[in-house]
């Protein structure tokens, strides 16, 4: 038995509470710099609760979803309420039945809670449900309905209550919970992870601090306008994209399209072009609430909505600017061409050779051949010949050089076998 | 690999380029500077001989350097290339390094390579090397021929002595640095075939990068084409494109998750009910509380398989829904095992050793397996049945929720009915949530 204790002082000294010295470490400990740093994932959310969409985030505990929930209640204004669903009972958010006297009479009014109370009372506020996926089926009941519904018990939640909430992946689930897919139809689904090198500044100190989308007033009508024409324009090509249930064990309980989830894209879109936010804050929002194929093809189709119209070039081959990146670039050329065949006379088809050799003069040429080869099986017997084909010498004679590389690989080949 | 830090410089899209003026011979380059017109003509042969990775080769940003030693992509789709490469190799060996570059970007080496590197703890240099070596051989097994010769030097899993046809992951293991990849040393794809940035790399802010969404853009059109069009691609190709955006999951995960999710519905596991007060209800005079009842599921499990399927797969699904069961609050004595006819012989050892009660009589086919699993007592709650397929299935829904393990089918070295070769089995009923084994 030692008969000094480590935390004994000498005697004449001022006696300092250890409990002083532990709160002095603490302040140190807490006292941390932010750094801006861009954070998509964020932004995805931000939006997704700006559009009063129900949102549900799939991440691992402990990752820093909680810490992500205060910087965005403190960045729109709104009080904070976290709500920890596995130690809930259902009638905390299905509300008590209170048995009067004459129930047949009157029916039996579910009573809420409190905090349900104060919430309605304050009228706004941001509500976090965490920890969806662990609580009991019939807790989680009575949750999916405050998200869905908003209700509680008998309060209706006011409209300025935004509700996230959370739930662990079902490979990380203690109980492999799921959603039906009805319900996942209802939700915007956005993966939340943890970036290696964040967790490592921030744990060193310096935590990032994201600057989040602001929706400018004077665009609104100009984000309602593109978000409708984006999603309509691919709708009418591939009906197919409209309804789709799951069909794989793999994709059960994430997002799939319908008319409805649907509508929350397009929603979505428009408030992400309200905002200015980049392709990939849009990006993980559309393809978490209609899922990763058909959100793949709605931002393809994004895509060729930013290219130039393939009409306004034949009108003027020096109209508009074409895009510097090759695979686009040649997808315009393809459609200038099948412009001109669906339409061939031959003002169209000389304006195609203008935009050909500028697309020659600006870029790589390799990606002219196939353009410039299917426009010249377009001529008619009674065209002549423009003379900006002089210009394209170098492209028939690289062809020919592809052709002479193709023979002697052919021959190679050959001979191997 | 000369050491000077000059950065690459860009060559733009080829601006500029002597747009040929009738010379028959690739030109020399006495200064030294990148023939493009050789480099694009090299691409064009790649588009032509494989024209569903056009897209993708068309969308790579060429970048000029003299410190990489042949050609190299990085993560946000720049390939760099050294002008000495470009004039010592003839076009159609570019060619077909172009279509292999390409098919690193494509392929998502990059990533995968942080994936495995995280999951294993690989963060010797040592270990992206071999990773480049694993997604070399993943690509090189089916990318020449038809069209395309292999270059000299190129890695094959055959140098290697390995199989065709595996995935990078899988080639990891089953190679060490020695002697045999000592004259690999030299090789070097880049930051897009194994994750690790390169000193001549531009990194994320430089010019002309792709973005995330963007290079899934890419991706996902270079399968949509492959997927409308699947006479042209070979096997693996065909594979990336079903799987480039829905990753197969492992069957563990999916089995577990469906046998979880039957187990622990209303009726079954942990959940409140109004069906008796809670006791804390005294003390809240007027107000109803339920309380929490505790049923554990019971689980059924049907085995009924031919000769196709091992008995190591056979065993580990079995172990692997026992588990499960245990998991979701099941007692030992609330799983048992009802095996048809073939598959009693490997049951019951392994029921025994887990303790796991048998029971007997599943008849020859499934129906009356499923006849004897539902007379049994308790009713249960879920039945698991792990079958290859070839059998009849019950014509209507049975009372409880059912999961069915499908092991894969040989078709090779069975026939169904060996008096009706056009026989072939039903597929499981759509009352059922089905996970494919193996």
């Amino acid at each position: 038995m030692p008969t000094r204790t480590p935390f004994a002082l000498p005697a004449d000294a001022e006696p300092i509470s250890q409990l002083d010295v532990a709160a002095d470490l603490l302040t140190m400990l807490r006292s941390t710099t932010t750094e801006p740093r861009p954070d998509i994932q964020l932004e995805a959310l931000t939006l997704a609760v700006a559009a009063d969409l129900p949102v549900l985030l799939w991440g691992e505990p402990g990752i820093g979803k909680t810490a992500a929930l205060t910087q965005l209640a403190a960045s729109l204004d709104l009080p904070l309420t976290t709500v920890i669903a596995s130690v809930h009972e259902p009638s905390d958010f299905s509300g008590l039945p209170i048995v009067g006297d004459d129930p047949a009479e009157q029916g039996v009014p579910m009573a809420p809670p409190d905090w349900a109370v104060r919430l309605v009372r304050a009228g706004r506020g941001l509500l976090f449900l965490d920890e969806l996926s662990t609580a009991p089926p019939a807790v989680q009941a009575a949750l999916l309905r405050l998200v869905l519904e908003r209700r509680i018990g008998a309060l209706q939640l006011p409209p300025d209550v935004r509700i996230v909430a959370a739930a662990n992946p079902r490979s990380s689930a203690a109980d492999g919970w799921e959603l039906s897919p009805p319900l996942a139809n209802r939700f915007v689904h956005l993966q939340w992870t943890h970036d290696h090198e964040v967790v490592v500044r921030g744990l060193g100190g310096t935590w990032p601090r994201a600057t989040l989308p602001l929706l400018a007033p004077e665009r609104l009508a100009e984000a309602v306008d593109f978000a409708r024409r984006a999603v309509c324009t691919l709708l009418a090509a591939r009906p197919k994209l409209v309804h789709q249930l799951p069909n794989s064990e793999s994709r059960r309980g994430g997002p799939w399209p319908s008319p409805r989830s649907w509508e929350m894209t397009l929603r979505l879109i428009a408030f992400a072009t309200a905002a200015g936010v980049s392709r990939d804050v849009l990006s993980l929002l559309v393809r978490g609430t209609v899922g990763d194929g058909p959100g793949l093809e709605l931002l393809a189709a994004l895509d060729r909505l930013d290219l130039p119209d393939p009409e306004v070039l034949l009108a003027d081959p020096m109209a508009e600017e074409l895009p510097q990146r090759g695979d686009l670039r040649q997808a315009v050329l393809d459609g200038v061409v099948a412009a001109v065949r669906s339409r061939p006379d031959k003002a169209r088809w000389e304006a195609a050779w203008a935009v050909l050799v500028r697309a020659l003069e600006t870029g790589a040429p390799d990606l002219v051949v196939v353009p410039a080869t299917t426009l010249a099986s377009l001529r008619r017997d009674d065209w002549d010949v423009p003379t900006e084909i002089e210009n394209l010498a170098g492209v028939v004679l690289l062809s020919r050089r592809a052709d002479e590389a193709a023979a002697r690989a052919k021959t190679a080949t050959k001979a191997r076998r | 690999m000369s050491t000077d830090t000059e950065h690459g410089t860009d060559t733009g899209t080829g601006s500029g380029t002597g747009t040929g003026t009738g010379r028959g011979t690739p030109p020399r380059n006495p200064e030294g500077a990148l023939d493009l017109d050789k480099l694009f003509t090299a691409r064009l042969q790649a588009a032509r001989a494989r024209p569903y990775l056009a897209s993708a080769l068309f969308a790579l940003h060429t970048v000029e350097t003299r410190q990489v030693p042949t050609m190299g992509v990085d993560r946000y789709w720049r390939c760099y290339v050294s002008p000495d490469f470009v004039d010592r190799t003839p076009v159609e060996e570019l060619a077909s390094v172009w279509v292999h570059e390409v098919s690193h970007l494509l392929r998502d080496h990059h990533g995968r390579s942080d994936r495995v590197a995280k999951e294993r703890d690989l963060t010797g240099p040592g270990d992206r090397l071999r990773m480049n070596i694993a997604a070399d051989c993943e690509i090189n097994d089916d990318a020449f021929g038809d069209g395309l010769v292999t270059p000299s030097g190129a890695v094959l899993p055959s140098s290697l002595k390995l199989p065709a046809g595996q995935l990078m992951e899988e080639y990891l293991w089953e190679f060490r640095l020695g002697p045999r990849t000592r004259e690999l040393a030299w090789l070097d794809c880049g930051s897009g075939a194994d994750g690790l940035e390169r000193g001549w790399e531009l990194g994320p802010d430089g010019a002309h990068a792709l973005s995330e969404q963007e290079r899934d853009a890419v991706r996902f059109r270079v399968a949509q084409g492959i997927k409308g069009r699947p006479g042209s691609a070979p096997e693996g190709w065909k594979r990336w494109a079903e799987e480039a955006f829905h990753p197969p999951q492992p069957w563990r995960a999916l089995l577990g998750a469906a046998v979880r999710s039957a187990a622990s519905a209303p009726g079954a596991g942990e959940d409140y009910s109004y069906g008796r007060p809670s006791r804390r209800s005294a003390g809240v005079p007027g107000a109803v509380l339920p309380s929490l009842r505790r049923r554990p599921p019971h689980v059924s499990v049907i085995i009924d398989t031919s000769g196709s399927v091992s008995d190591a797969e056979l065993g580990s699904a079995l172990l692997e829904v026992a588990a499960i069961s245990r998991a979701v609050g099941g007692r030992r004595d609330l799983v048992t095992v009802v095996p048809c006819d073939a598959a009693a012989r490997i049951a019951h050892p392994l029921c025994r050793a887990e303790g796991i009660p048998l029971l007997g009589g599943g008849g020859t086919d499934l129906r009356a397996g499923f006849a004897r699993a539902l007379r049994g007592h308790p009713r249960p709650d879920v039945v698991v049945v792990l079958t290859d397929g070839q059998t009849p299935w019950p014509s209507s829904r049975p009372p409880c929720r059912t999961v069915v393990g499908l092991f894969p089918r040989h078709h090779d070295h069975t026939t169904w009915d060996e008096d009706d070769p056009d026989y072939v089995p039903d597929s499981p009923p759509d009352w059922a949530r089905v996970v494919h084994i193996g």
